[in-house]
């Protein structure tokens, strides 16, 4: 952001619901200086071109410069979703007639290229800049890598510079994140699999207090919905992180899952490739028991 | 080799002047550069001690056998006009002009060596060998394929071979102690740290790094940063928690020169400066009057920053009694104390105190692992509880947080246990290298030997003969001459830090013959420009 927000009074557009916009810490704005706008993020993750176009500023001393556009691949609060390539491209498009560039938030842009089959080249034409993180779903320690043009990546070391980011010897992450695009990449669907094997669970229940939408779980994030009357998104993550001894003798098993809370009304649960096919069978179960237990407060 | 054949480098190999007792002159600048520069031609008196005849052998090689064959040129004196002139052929800048030369052709770290930009080497600067040189077949490639010029100190092209694997060469690299590399040991205690995620406060090693370092300086609580640079910053932004602040720092500091303005691009602290003086202090009266009032005309003081060991006066140690007086005069005016001790092991081993003593009045430290310590990567921010916790926000504004961090936290445990400890030898071995840099009592290289006090020494070029971009250069190249005549080939890298000043840092990565290398290397180049011209005003 800050590289295409070099100068002064810069503006960007970005979903009202993006991580940048959410959870930086106010950071483009604090560190940078730069304004945001944000367009309404649909339950797809998208939002729609023509807001967008309304919203870019024409020159006027009262408006700052709209210098950029954000997007994010996959959709983090959406759910994980993957922004539909044909709205992509549209995107692409118009942000070129606009003389806009395009900045792709793609902290997990490789299972949005999975769960297409497509290669991330292809998510990424009508971008200008793409960031994308290793210790997300790669599985690496540390790490993300943003990516443009030479003279991008020039201007972007003089950032990385400033803020502190330059580091020394660390080839070895940079080695964990070469290991982790040789080999943890090819196991994504694994996980996206997963995520449908517990969202179909969930769907089977027949639960009123918790809701989830199986074809709603693009990659390997699971939204969960919780009925608010009946249990909140903190209280589920707290009953699931605990271990009843009614639940032991029920289930068999003593399992402990850790989720968070990701809005007023919904639990996150996010796969990833530390978890096994056995993990899942046990928090399915788990899961299970819970509802049940929910479902007997209605 | 395909150019060694080729190669016809003519040398000068020796000048000899009969009875010359004292010392003059084989002046290798013309007349008018050294009027321009104020410097006269000296004149000689006493017509006896003058030599009437020089002679100068001339080596050339023979293209056709490879023989060696040599010239005798004798040179008689202009007794009228007094004055010697013994000719070897001077850098022209018309040539840079010339068709032949064009592209590629530039000056040498000496007035008597040309350089190429394409092929990176320096050469003799004889009109004849600069057009060998240029006839030759590799040079002709480059020039094609454009190479670009690179004429900074670390780069090796000119000795590196075809295969571009150096052959009977010793680097030694002395640009700045983060070069060093993690031992096997140091390694090994990264892939067995135990790990989890930083950013939820999950990984047990960077915990355990940052309470070691807590307890070391006697502070409540560390951070982990990826750097230096972004340690300082977040200190400052910390402090600096108001709009309108503004921090005393050192004009010669690292916050100041070399975090390209961060604290005001990023942070919008302003600052002012104060003037360093050369053991890296500065007066404390100064500060006194730099520190604003109550008036809406002005910032708010919000901190005050030193630098120990101070990097751009040569790695100086802070004096103890000058940092508590600094530290009683803070607390009198009110105001926070923060140390940047990217280098204070250093300094806590120069001076024979803990480091905990050196930061006894300061509200906040920086402290790095990458620097002499030897860790990859990583410096930490220590504090009080509830300034790390501040920190801990300003380090996630920045993106400073890493996840699986216990790998490098636990190379900085193995740092702080095992090389922290040798740090000593790193500033015995700078002290030896100045010394003998000293014992050549040069003029055109010195050195402030009683001012190496840890890992660092500024060289200080005279600026006539060499600058401190050209000894960079000089030292990172080997010539023909040099390498027979040394019998190896040794490259130094350094790092020019002004105009005329090159720096050199120890570190944990210099070894024995290292040093016997870098020492040796230096004598020769000293040695070069000490011959080059001595002149005797009267």
């Amino acid at each position: 952001v800050l590289h295409h927000c070099h100068r002064r009074g810069s503006e960007v557009l970005l979903g009202h619901l993006s991580h940048i916009h959410i959870y930086e810490q106010g950071g483009i704005s604090q560190v940078g200086g730069v304004h945001p706008r944000v367009l309404t993020n649909l339950p797809d993750g998208t939002f729609s071109l023509a807001e967008m176009q309304r919203l870019v500023r024409g020159d006027d001393d009262h408006w700052p410069v709209t210098s950029l556009v954000c997007i994010e691949n996959t959709h983090n609060i959406a759910g994980g979703k993957v922004l539909p390539l044909s709205w992509l491209d549209q995107l692409g498009t118009t942000c070129q007639e606009l003389g806009l560039p395009v900045h792709m938030d793609g902290a997990r842009l490789f299972n949005a290229a999975a769960a297409l089959d497509l290669p991330p080249a292809r998510l990424i034409r009508g971008c200008s800049t793409v960031n994308v993180c290793l210790s997300k779903c790669l599985g690496a320690p540390a790490g993300s890598v943003i990516a443009g043009t030479a003279e991008f990546v020039r201007s972007a070391r003089r950032l990385r510079k400033v803020l502190g980011g330059g580091m020394r010897q660390v080839g070895m992450l940079a080695a964990a994140g070469l290991y982790a695009l040789d080999h943890v990449v090819p196991t994504l669907s694994r996980d996206h699999a997963l995520v449908q094997a517990l969202a179909t669970a969930m769907v089977e229940t027949g639960s009123q207090v918790i809701c989830c939408d199986p074809q709603g779980a693009h990659t390997n994030i699971l939204l969960l919905e919780c009925n608010p009357k009946i249990v909140t998104p903190q209280d589920l993550c707290h009953r699931m992180s605990q271990v009843s001894d009614d639940e032991a003798e029920a289930t068999g098993q003593r399992v402990v899952a850790r989720i968070l809370p990701i809005t007023d009304s919904a639990v996150r649960l996010v796969v990833h490739c530390d978890v096994t096919e056995k993990d899942i069978q046990m928090v399915i179960a788990k899961l299970k028991y819970v509802i049940k237990e929910l479902d007997g407060k209605m | 080799m395909e150019d060694d054949g080729a190669k016809k480098e003519v040398m000068v190999t020796s000048m000899k002047a009969e009875y010359i007792e004292h010392s003059i002159e084989v002046t290798h600048f013309a007349t008018s550069d050294m009027e321009a520069q104020g410097l006269g031609m000296p004149g000689l008196d006493d017509a006896a001690d003058v030599p009437t005849e020089m002679t100068v052998s001339v080596e050339e090689q023979n293209p056709n056998d490879g023989r060696l064959e040599v010239m005798e040129l004798k040179h008689s004196i202009d007794k009228k006009k007094k004055r010697i002139r013994a000719y070897s052929q001077k850098f022209r800048k018309e040539w840079i002009q010339m068709g032949e030369f064009q592209g590629w052709l530039s000056e040498g770290s000496a007035p008597d060596r040309a350089y190429c930009t394409v092929c990176s080497k320096e050469l003799l600067a004889g009109k004849s060998e600069l057009l060998k040189h240029a006839n030759g077949k590799k040079h002709k490639k480059r020039l094609e394929e454009g190479h670009i010029n690179m004429t900074v100190p670390t780069d090796l092209s000119s000795v590196l071979d075809g295969t571009a694997i150096p052959h009977v060469l010793q680097i030694v690299d002395l640009r700045s102690d983060t070069v060093t590399q993690p031992s096997r040991e140091m390694k090994e205690a990264m892939f067995d740290a135990p790990v989890g995620d930083d950013v939820f406060s999950e990984d047990p090693t960077v915990k355990a790094l940052e309470e070691k370092v807590a307890r070391m300086l006697e502070k409540e609580a560390a951070l982990f940063v990826p750097s230096g640079t972004m340690a300082n910053l977040i200190c400052v932004l910390t402090h600096c928690w108001g709009r309108g602040s503004e921090v005393i720092v050192g004009d010669q500091s690292h916050l100041h020169l070399w975090a390209q303005g961060g604290i005001a691009q990023v942070g919008s602290v302003h600052h002012r400066s104060i003037r360093n003086l050369p053991d890296g202090t500065f007066s404390l009266q100064d500060l006194r009057s730099l520190v604003r009032g109550d008036d809406p005309h002005w910032p708010v003081t919000t901190l005050v920053c030193v630098e120990n060991t101070h990097n751009m006066m040569g790695g100086k140690a802070l004096p103890l009694q000058w940092v508590d007086d600094l530290g009683t005069l803070c607390n009198e005016l009110n105001l926070p104390l923060h140390m940047d001790g990217a280098r204070l092991i250093n300094a806590s081993v120069a001076l024979g105190t803990s480091p905990a003593r050196l930061v006894q009045w300061c509200d906040s430290v920086s402290l790095c692992l990458n620097k002499g310590l030897g860790a990859p990567m990583g410096s930490l921010v220590v504090g009080t509880k509830e300034f790390i916790t501040r920190a801990l926000r300003v380090r996630k504004v920045l993106g400073g947080g890493l996840h699986q961090a216990g790998m490098f936290a636990a190379a900085g445990i193995y740092a702080l246990d095992h090389i922290a400890p040798r740090l000593s030898l790193d500033h015995t071995n700078a002290r030896a290298i100045a010394q003998s840099v000293s014992e050549v009592h040069s003029s055109a290289i010195t050195v402030d030997l009683k001012g190496v006090q840890t890992n660092v020494v500024l060289l200080h070029c005279d600026n006539i003969r060499v600058n401190a971009k050209k000894l960079c250069q000089r030292l990172a190249s080997v010539t023909d001459a040099e390498s027979e005549e040394m019998g190896e080939q040794i490259v130094v890298m350094m790092l020019p830090i002004t105009e005329t000043t090159v720096r050199l840092m120890m570190h944990c990565d210099v070894k024995k013959d290292d040093i016997k290398a870098v020492i040796k290397k230096l004598k020769y180049i000293i040695q070069e420009y000490d011959n080059m011209m001595y002149l005797e005003y009267k």
